[in-house]
């Protein structure tokens, strides 16, 4: 960390502790409370919106099951806190299981819609199940006992400054860790994340249940802080609240997530004073104004881009002044801030400053490459048939069409095995039925003696099977390193508690996964580039990256799909010897690609495609010299350029 | 009638077409040929509009077209029978055909008889006569391929572009649908065929355009191309630089 | 037995109208993959605007309620195009869905704020233009409004099919949702026919609402609670199935009134949910939904 932030975070920290000190207004300190409470919230709800991408609709009756599974434990079972609060993290927990299990398991909007549904009936049930929850009457608490001794307003401040700043540093580290990293790929590229052994599907339920948890402690604290819980508060209001303080804020930030727990809290007494807000309104206005008159005059944008929130504002502040009070049109504030910051304010305010001081944000750097350490340890050359990948039948039919039709395959272990044939013959389909993507609608493929028809490509890969994509599917936003220690997410055997406090055994295996991915980067040439973004490296160097990400997995197969599309004739040649070193360390090598040089280069085998099947197979210069090939390629029934005993002249293999 | 001059085209940050220009005389049938990632069908893309252009120029009878959205394209008379087929699975053949008519009925483009138009062009394709009321999606590669084309040919185009129509047909079919494609160039109708078989392609087309890593390698009258050696060295590799 | 009858009858009628409101999220669906979260709001505004045209609110009545339907139908259709030009065209103009569900929702908030700001907060009455008497049927008191619904919810639907099916711009929507570039190489618009699916969705929602009221409690807030109703349709029935969300409402209707009846009010909601929960864990793509092979 370095002394600037350690500085301010220590700044940070002494003002959070002082405060009831420097203001002792019970009232204030109760509203920083609530702040406080709606951060530890919004940390969780920035995992599953801020960067896994979807959308919870719920969270505020997520937040309610943690209030009343404390009321209910507390005043009901007679328990003390520290019963109450562990149950309502566990029991919220398993609510969000029960939403994010089903919902989470197809693409589209279900997550929204049943989280939805789901804030809604919780709301309704804690109504009326008053034998437990009282109903509408509500539950009164006390502040929880510490020693016998019951806490005052400002000693349970205390505490829940404390929560915060644990709850902070946890979800820290949970975003810093491999964990972190996981949620980001998943969201980038969720083919790749999948074929790199990170089932999407679980990471997304993961991030939910987690967040879940923390809804339930923030709720818990909430009970306490509040004294008096009834069902009115938890209402969907409520959840668009949090959204909107976690897209204002800043997503992928915890400062993000407490100036948005700011916001929001002080908006309500905001828009309750019409004179404060009408000087906003101008002063929002002109801002409006005048950053668009800057921009359009440095031709950064154009007149129809800044039309909207100039004509927003300006007619934001005109109503306003026409208006006596702004309270009856609060929710159409809110409703209006949201559609702003979701179409001009993408990364929040926290990223909109970031950006202008000219900052990204933070990513793990890079360690220099210790000497000795090998880009291929953990892969075992393994002893075993010699037959390492059988196809057998594989018929893939889509419709009525046949993209595979009974292909029969084997590939030896440790050679370099090329996979040629004209577009639409089925190479790319053979390459997603062997990764698991697509399910052959016949016939079996076997890796290393066992059958993988039928398994997700997360556990393909970690069977050992690792692949490139045609089109680079590279996790954009992180940097070339992080997109190894994805590749090397296999590798951590640690738990999602041990990644929430970075326990020894995390950090070992972060410490592990970073040299190993330092000594894969320099494999492949982008030992120099290790901290910059994947999204802005040359194509040619994505491509390697790709590579490089793929033998984190220590596989003994990799799949390459067209690896030398693109590319120029240097970089070609380098990667030619790239799949040269791999092919030396005993790992073997499926090759889709059209340069033909780069296939007589280095396979020893090819076998070629045509209409779904196999029509030749054998040594690169046999291949290149078949007739059926040659026919398949070019055309032969009408009208020959080259025809079986009319070789044309530039055929030798070269 | 379809002219193009100096066209770049690239998908993200591949620079796929580095400044190619063609030209596709009227009632002529002209061949863009090339081995795979050369760069064929971003050039089809590029010049109906399913791709923006970087830079260049796309000119249909004389009218800039480009830039422009497919749609708008395609009202302007240029018929696109893309890679893949990409016929409406869901919907009749006979409503894929009167579709392929469609900015005849919005009054884009000249109405004429579509009716007439829909039975002429079921009359040219027997197969897709019996089948004219059966789902698109259950036809056969072929039938499909024959499905496209002829929902191209109903918009009564100045231009059809043909995208790799032989793609995963069995050569059987594809003689057949040479054959076809012969037909309509004997009737008259101006094509840009793009192909993988480059023998074919070349036997049917007045003219040929040989595309090598997104540049023109070379061009000639279609016979004189069918006895080139730079042309197969374009495809199996051998011989020339990159 | 009687009681049963009635309870199944305005099951099916409550039930027609979640599918009219499903029936708008899977035309939207189908086009453009993005849904409406304020359908509802859709709904209500059609209901309120016909209060203001067919009741005292605002100085009326201005005409019968017959003559209201076509132009709450209008006034529909001009919502669901602002919702679509304002909240959803920006989101896949940035492909993010994050974009569409958040805007459209924070558009039905403005909406209903809106309308609780004209039309107040408190319930209000609708006059309903059918004699009120039921009748009888195999025992059971239904009434008459009830079957306009289930005959008016029946038509739009049917009506909507057939434009789907005989006319050529219909063809050029079913073609859109199929392959929208397609679409595009045969000169069809697309972006318009998204807009005009929005249309015709919110038009639908509308005219639901004013096919509803008269039966129901009219008010600014009747909206949420119907579209998420609307969306446990959509999961049961698949949201791409027509005939799915008429099966799919119907059970849910039938299942919330009679769990009103037999348990209590309150809990009327849950079943919705429940089975929403099931569907999606037993068949996600719906009991009429098909699943799509993804091609990579």
């Amino acid at each position: 960390m370095n002394l600037k932030l350690l500085l301010a975070s220590l700044l940070a920290l002494v003002a959070l502790f002082a405060f009831p000190t420097l203001v002792p207004n019970p009232y204030y300190i109760h509203l920083a409370e609530t702040i406080l409470i709606y951060a530890i919230l919004l940390f969780g709800l920035d995992i599953v919106v801020g960067y896994t991408g979807q959308v919870s609709l719920g969270h505020a009756g997520l937040f309610g099951v943690g209030s009343y599974v404390t009321g209910v434990v507390v005043v009901k079972l007679g328990l003390a806190w520290y019963v109450a609060v562990p149950a309502s993290i566990a029991i919220a927990a398993l609510f969000g299981a029960v939403l994010a299990l089903p919902a989470l398991r197809v693409t589209g909007p279900y997550l929204a819609m049943v989280t939805l549904a789901f804030g809604t009936i919780i709301q309704i049930l804690i109504n009326e199940m008053t034998w437990l929850t009282e109903g509408p009457m509500g539950i009164t608490l006390t502040k929880p006992a510490l020693f016998g001794h019951e806490l005052n307003e400002v000693q349970y401040y205390y505490l829940v400054a404390a929560f915060m700043v644990a709850a902070l540093l946890v979800v820290h580290s949970l975003l810093k860790s491999h964990l972190g990293r996981a949620f980001e790929a998943l969201r980038d590229s969720p083919i790749a994340s999948d074929c790199m052994g990170v089932s999407v599907y679980r990471y997304k339920v993961y991030a939910f249940v987690i967040s879940a948890g923390f809804a339930g402690l923030a709720g818990s604290l909430y009970a306490y802080s509040e004294q008096y819980i009834s069902p009115n508060t938890y209402h969907f209001e409520l959840t668009i609240l949090f959204l909107l303080a976690v897209i204002m804020g800043g997503r992928k930030t915890r400062s993000g997530a407490l100036l948005g727990a700011v916001i929001v809290v002080l908006l309500p007494s905001l828009l309750a004073d019409i004179d404060l807000f009408r000087r906003i309104a101008v002063g929002a206005a002109v801002l409006a104004v005048v950053g668009s008159a800057i921009a359009l005059a440095r031709r950064r944008t154009t007149p129809r881009r800044v039309a909207v929130p100039v004509i927003a504002t300006l007619l934001l502040t005109a109503v306003s002044f026409k208006l006596d009070n702004m309270i009856d049109w609060r929710l159409t504030i809110f409703g209006l801030m949201t559609l702003f910051v979701v179409y001009y304010l993408q990364d929040g305010i926290v990223g909109f400053l970031r950006q202008l001081a000219g900052r990204g944000p933070r990513h793990a750097s890079a360690v220099a490459v210790s000497p000795g350490s090998d880009p291929f340890a953990g892969t075992a050359v393994a002893a075993g048939a010699s037959t390492l990948l059988q196809v057998d039948q594989v018929l893939m039919q889509f419709g009525g069409l046949k993209a595979l039709n009974r292909v029969d395959l084997t590939v030896m272990r440790q050679s370099v095995h090329g996979l040629i044939g004209p577009n639409g013959s089925g190479k790319s389909t053979m390459m997603n039925v062997l990764t698991g993507i697509y399910q052959p609608t016949a016939g079996t493929v076997a890796f290393e003696g066992a059958a993988i028809t039928g398994r997700t490509p997360a556990r393909i890969a970690l069977s050992g099977i690792a692949r490139t994509f045609q089109n680079v599917q590279l996790f954009g936003e992180m940097t070339a390193l992080e997109n190894v220690l994805v590749g090397l997410h296999h590798t951590f055997r640690s738990t999602v508690l041990d990644a929430m406090v970075h326990s020894p055994r995390y950090m070992r295996e972060e410490r592990a996964a970073r040299k190993r991915a330092a000594a894969i980067l320099a494999f492949v040439g982008l030992a120099d580039l290790a901290n910059e973004e994947a999204r802005n490296l040359p194509y040619g160097k994505q491509r390697l990256l790709e590579i490089g990400r793929a033998l984190g997995l220590n596989p003994q197969l990799l799949l390459l799909d067209e690896p030398a599309a693109g590319l120029t004739a240097p970089d070609i040649k380098e990667l030619i010897a790239i799949i040269r070193k791999i092919r030396a360390h005993g790992i073997t090598i499926v090759l889709i690609e059209h340069h033909m040089d780069v296939v007589m280069a280095i396979c020893d085998t090819v076998t070629v495609l045509d209409f779904g099947q196999k029509i030749a197979e054998g040594s690169p210069a046999a291949v290149q010299a078949d007739a059926k090939v040659i026919e398949a390629y070019l055309g032969g029934s009408v009208g020959s350029i080259s025809s079986p005993g009319n070789p044309a002249p530039h055929q030798v293999p070269g | 009638m379809l002219s193009i001059h100096n066209l770049q085209a690239a998908y993200g940050k591949v620079q796929v077409l580095h400044g190619i220009s063609l030209e596709v005389p009227k009632g002529q049938l002209v061949t863009l040929i090339g081995s795979n990632g050369a760069g064929k069908t971003t050039t089809m893309r590029a010049i109906s509009g399913m791709l923006k252009p970087q830079s260049g120029s796309v000119t249909l009878g004389g009218r800039d077209i480009t830039g422009l959205d497919s749609h708008q394209i395609a009202r302007a008379g240029l018929a696109h029978s893309p890679e893949g087929r990409r016929v409406f699975g869901n919907m009749t053949v006979t409503d894929n055909l009167l579709l392929g008519a469609f900015p005849r009925y919005a009054g884009a483009r000249p109405r004429g008889d579509i009716a007439r138009d829909l039975e002429q062009a079921l009359a040219l394709f027997p197969r897709l006569q019996e089948r004219r009321t059966q789902l698109a999606g259950t036809l056969s590669g072929g039938e499909q391929q024959m499905l496209a084309m002829a929902r191209a040919v109903m918009l009564n185009p100045e231009v059809v572009l043909l995208d790799e129509p032989s793609m995963g047909l069995a050569p059987i079919l594809v003689e057949e649908v040479f054959r076809i494609i012969a037909r309509l160039k004997s009737e008259g109708v101006t094509m840009l065929l793009v192909e993988q078989f480059a023998a074919a392609a070349l036997h049917v087309a007045d003219y040929g355009y040989v595309l090598e890593n997104g540049r023109i390698a070379v061009h000639g009258p279609a016979a004189q191309l069918q006895d080139d050696p730079k042309v197969v060295a374009a495809y199996l590799g051998g011989g020339q630089a990159h | 037995m009687d009681t049963l009858l009635q309870l199944v009858f305005s099951g099916i009628a409550l039930g027609m109208i979640y599918a009219v409101v499903d029936f708008g999220y899977q035309l939207t669906f189908a086009t453009s993959g993005t849904l409406n979260f304020g359908q509802g709001e859709a709904l209500m505004l059609g209901a309120l605007v016909g209060l203001s045209l067919v009741g005292t609110i605002h100085g009326g009545p201005y005409m019968s309620y017959w003559l209201m339907i076509p132009i709450v139908v209008v006034f529909g259709a001009l919502q669901g195009m602002f919702v679509e030009w304002i909240a959803v065209r920006p989101a896949i103009r940035i492909k993010s869905e994050f974009g569409w569900i958040m805007s459209t929702i924070a558009l039905a908030i403005i909406f209903k704020n809106v309308a609780e700001n004209i039309w107040g907060k408190d319930v209000l009455p609708f006059p309903s233009p059918l004699s009120s008497t039921p009748f009888e049927v195999f025992g059971a008191k239904v009434q008459t409004m009830q079957v306009a619904v289930i005959v008016g919810a029946l038509l739009i639907m049917a009506a909507v099919e057939l434009f789907n099916r005989k006319s050529i711009y219909g063809k050029a929507v079913v073609a859109t949702a199929s392959d929208r570039d397609a679409a595009g190489l045969m000169g069809i618009n697309t972006r318009m026919v998204i807009t005009f699916s929005y249309a015709l969705s919110s038009a639908t929602a509308a005219f639901a609402g004013a096919l509803i009221a008269p039966l129901t409690l009219t008010s600014a807030t009747m909206g949420a609670s119907l579209g998420l109703k609307a969306f446990a349709v959509a999961i049961i029935g698949g949201l791409t199935s027509g005939v799915g969300a008429i099966v799919g409402g119907i059970i849910l209707g039938v299942a919330e009134t009679a769990t009103g009846y037999y348990l209590s009010t309150g809990y009327k909601e849950v079943p919705g949910l429940v089975l929403l929960l099931l569907v999606l864990a037993i068949k996600p793509s719906g009991l009429f939904g098909k699943t799509a092979i993804k091609k990579v």
